[in-house]
């Protein structure tokens, strides 16, 4: 079985050197590999990117990230990224990276995502040109991002964003923030091409566990929902949540 | 207008709190009500707490701050959920 661990929502800043790794203490013994969904940093400057590269360096495990809406405030994003980079961290943004892990192919796609709403409430490019802007931000992230995920032909597929797929994992939150805390977008799309766990941040008074429509597992690991350090999510090759009898991925010759 | 009769008061505060470089939380939950203003959610140091206070007392002295946050330092659960 693999065990995944994740968190996202640390925000780390120059008043925090050592709080993120202090409680990575037991991560060696208690997962295969982390994945950070997302608002790393307080506002993305370098000099948080310099300590947040401390706190992940040398780390026992794979770490896989993808950045949240914090980590562009201060548009140093690139940077930021070349820093996680340089201390072996893969930065996906409508990208993907293959994990071998004791003879198990992990795939993981993902980014940071973006807004836009849920099915029944929901922004359509129509109208202002900003709008336009708004709501094709959106299809255009989730088609880097389904064209990344298909790109995977390995034993288990990881959807990893910061923005959120479903309402599920929004409850707690206010109704009226919902449009601006995730797109339906990443769920279609992670319901199509048959990921095994989709995994995301942001909603810090989300709630942790839902579903999309076909049953895959959507886990919200904002580090204020989880109250601990990450979770550990086993995933076991070969039983897919969004199987039938006789179902294989059409696009891929595992499963 | 007084701070407590202005019905945007408590976005005014919400967009303080997102934007000042000293907390940056857009997240926090913020209610203006009878002089007090409460803010709950989680914050990741000792420091933006503080900043908290700081960012309402210096434009909305006349208001008494109720500060529900917490910050952010729990402990690990060796808990795995097989999915």
């Amino acid at each position: 079985m693999l065990r995944i661990a994740a968190v996202g929502d640390v925000h780390v800043g120059a008043d925090s050197i050592g709080h993120l790794r202090s409680g990575f203490a037991h991560l060696a013994d208690e997962a295969d590999v982390l994945l950070l969904a997302g608002d790393l940093t307080k506002r993305g400057e370098l000099a948080e990117a310099d300590v947040l590269a401390g706190e992940l360096r040398d780390l026992p495990v794979p770490i896989v990230a993808v950045l949240g809406n914090h980590d562009h405030e201060s548009d140093q994003q690139r940077v930021l990224t070349q820093r996680l980079l340089d201390v072996g961290v893969r930065v996906l943004e409508g990208s993907s990276t293959v994990l071998e892990i004791e003879g198990v192919r992990l795939g993981i796609a993902g980014g940071k995502g973006f807004a836009g709403g849920f099915v029944g409430a929901c922004a359509t490019a129509f109208g202002e040109r900003e709008m336009k802007v708004f709501a094709n931000a959106s299809m255009l992230t989730a088609a880097a991002m389904e064209s990344a995920v298909r790109s995977l032909d390995t034993d288990v597929r990881v959807l990893l964003t910061h923005y959120a797929p479903i309402r599920g994992t929004l409850h707690g939150e206010s109704p009226e923030l919902y449009p601006l805390l995730g797109s339906y977008l990443f769920a279609e799309l992670a319901d199509r091409s048959r990921v095994d766990l989709i995994v995301h941040g942001h909603a810090h008074d989300g709630t942790e566990k839902g579903a999309t429509p076909r049953g895959i597992p959507v886990r919200n690991v904002a580090q204020p929902v989880l109250r601990r350090p990450y979770a550990v999510y086993g995933v076991e090759p070969g039983r897919h949540p969004w199987q039938e009898p006789g179902e294989r991925r059409a696009d891929a010759s595992v499963g | 207008m007084s701070a407590e009769a202005d019905p945007f008061l408590a976005e005014h505060i919400h967009e303080a709190l997102s934007r000042d470089q000293r907390v940056n939380a857009p997240e926090l939950r913020i209610t203006v009500e009878h002089g007090y203003v409460h803010i709950d959610g989680i914050v990741a140091t000792e420091d933006r707490k503080r900043a908290i206070a700081d960012v309402v007392g210096e434009r909305w002295a006349a208001l008494t701050l109720d500060d529900r946050t917490t910050v952010a330092d729990f402990p690990p659960d060796g808990r795995i959920e097989v999915v």
